[in-house]
């Protein structure tokens, strides 16, 4: 009676743990997967590609040599990373001279233009496809509601949990789709060029995001970041632990509030922190080229009962804030960000406009290399890049579905053997 | 052990974070979200309340109805929680009166289609407007 239960074990609450930072992702992939299947019906749709950022190198036909669209899928990530680091470098200068303010309005900007014209494009995709019968009036209402509340919920107010993620993951869907409008090549050659990047922006001593963490932790300051946290396992014992976690969360509220006012930093402990972030949300005339969410980490933290000591251990771990890929944050739970969410959907959806048969082979790659991630992060308690691993599996295993993997089945079925 | 092991399994029955954590039955609620202890406490819960309440004005129904999903707790025990159960119940019907005069709009809109609406009907519908104004042609 006098002692404090501790959670029942560490694999309960560490599955839980899992669950609810992997939920999220395959909700968002299996969305992207939906909306592929249903919108893009067959090869030569693809042929109309969308001008944007990502293609300014060289537009793709379906025409050209295997030879001049690798090269030509090269220039395009080539462009588009130059883009990124150069974008992600004036966030840390904008970082550095404390514009949060302008940064969060951006966000909030960048993620109203996401949700109300791209959600807006899609929604006007679907009726058109199966000829609903929606008038104007209802539409735009419904669409402004839609958007302006997303906005809030993620930026200026905090909302229920639920609603938060929810609406992260669409923003994640709606500029994955997005994403898999791209020539085939490009996208695979940028997927790869990303995760490339990632590990070097989150790994190198000058790399951006390094940079930005650090300077985070030398202020003791949120990073914005558009961040999808785990709702964060509450220990099972008694209010003592809970009434810790809020004094905790005030204590780190007041550190915070020095320098900048940041609404959303009490937000960002417990539960859901979507601070905002940069979002590389570069558009070039009417193409749209969907954001670079910088992702917003911090290290692993042993989940444990014993708040005490959790307390000296948020302290440091906070120190070593790192922004891209995947991190435990200062509650303890998990973080994920959303361009990881973005990149994961992209290569799925690309995989569904080949076949099925590929979409579970990649899913289960990027979830492997997700467990992958997490043990890393355990290991080396620091924050990882979360694209590195997952999307080099996935690609991989659509190369060796689509060669070796789908001749084998069809004709198994093709002779009614198995399948 | 055996005796902590034993009292980590009662609460191990307790149903997920999301509820309030409410060991005796006699203590009144202390958490007005849906979040139970990772949500707001009272205080911040009648200003988020209030706010909410008033930007759902803005022709924002959707506003009202994640005020109510967000204050449940409130709703279920509205004795509680008295001031924040004023806005949230306000919210509630606000929603609902929207929702059932844009539903109706809607459904009259859809099922009567041309022979009631006439000529109208073609320039208001979604998709004609859409191919008129060009909106889905991105490239």
């Amino acid at each position: 009676m006098a002692q404090n239960p501790r959670p029942t074990t560490v694999l309960e609450s560490l599955g839980e743990e899992l669950i609810r930072i992997i939920t999220p992702v395959s909700v968002c992939m299996l969305l992207v997967v939906l909306l592929v299947t249903v919108l893009i019906d067959d090869a030569s749709s693809s042929s109309e590609t969308v001008t944007s950022i990502a293609t300014i190198a060289y537009d793709e036909t379906v025409s050209d040599s295997s030879w001049d669209k690798f090269v030509g899928a090269l220039l395009n990530s080539l462009v588009f990373v130059v883009v990124v680091t150069v974008v992600t470098f004036v966030l840390v200068l904008l970082f550095y001279l404390r514009c949060t303010r302008f940064l969060k309005i951006y966000m909030g900007f960048s993620s109203f233009v996401v949700l109300g014209f791209m959600g807006g494009e899609i929604a006007l995709f679907l009726i058109q496809d199966f000829n609903v019968p929606v008038d104007s009036i209802t539409f735009v209402l419904v669409l402004f509601n839609f958007a302006v509340v997303g906005v809030l919920a993620v930026f200026m107010s905090k909302m229920a949990i639920f609603v938060t993620q929810g609406y992260l993951v669409v923003i994640g869907m709606l500029v994955a789709y997005w994403f898999t409008l791209l020539p085939e090549w490009t996208t695979w050659v940028l997927l790869v060029a990303m995760a490339l990047y990632d590990l070097a922006a989150v790994l190198l001593p000058v790399g951006p995001l390094r940079l930005l963490v650090e300077l985070a932790i030398s202020r003791d300051e949120e990073i914005p970041a558009l961040v999808n946290e785990a709702r964060p396992v509450t220990p099972h014992d008694s209010q003592g632990a809970v009434g810790e976690r809020r004094v905790w969360r005030d204590r780190r509220n007041e550190n915070s509030s020095i320098g900048n006012e940041n609404p959303n930093s009490n937000s960002n402990l417990g539960e859901f922190g979507n601070v905002d972030n940069d979002s590389s949300l570069v558009r070039a005339e009417e193409g749209r080229i969907p954001d670079r969410d910088q992702e917003l980490s911090a290290p692993l933290l042993e989940h444990v009962a014993n708040v005490q000591p959790r307390r000296q251990e948020d302290v440091v771990a906070s120190e070593s804030l790192l922004l891209e890929g995947i991190g435990l944050g200062s509650s303890g739970s998990i973080k994920l960000g959303l361009g990881d969410f973005i990149f994961y959907s992209v290569l799925v959806g690309r995989a569904a406009m080949y076949d099925f048969m590929t979409v579970y082979a990649c899913y289960l790659a990027i979830i492997g290399g997700l467990g992958v991630t997490l043990i890393l992060l355990a290991v080396y308690q620091k924050a990882l890049p979360a694209l590195p691993v997952s999307i080099m599996l996935g690609v991989l295993f659509y190369v060796l579905t689509r060669l070796l993997l789908e001749v084998f089945v069809v004709q198994c079925s093709l002779n009614l053997i198995m399948f | 052990m055996e005796a902590s092991r034993s009292n980590s399994e009662i609460p191990n029955l307790n149903p997920s974070p999301r509820r309030n954590p409410i060991p005796i039955p006699s203590a009144s609620l202390r958490w007005p979200t849906i979040d139970g202890p990772l949500g707001l406490s009272e205080e911040e819960s009648v200003s988020y309340a209030r706010r909410f309440y008033k930007f759902g004005f803005a022709l924002l129904p959707w506003l009202w109805a994640l005020n109510c999903f967000y204050f449940w707790p409130v709703l279920r025990h509205s004795r509680s929680f008295p001031r924040i159960h004023h806005y949230v119940l306000r919210s509630a019907v606000g929603f609902t009166v929207f929702t059932a005069l844009l539903l109706s709009w809607a459904l009259t809109f859809a099922i009567g289609g041309e022979h009631l609406f006439g000529h109208v009907w073609d320039q208001l519908v979604m998709y004609n407007l859409a191919d008129t104004l060009g909106l889905t042609g991105w490239s």
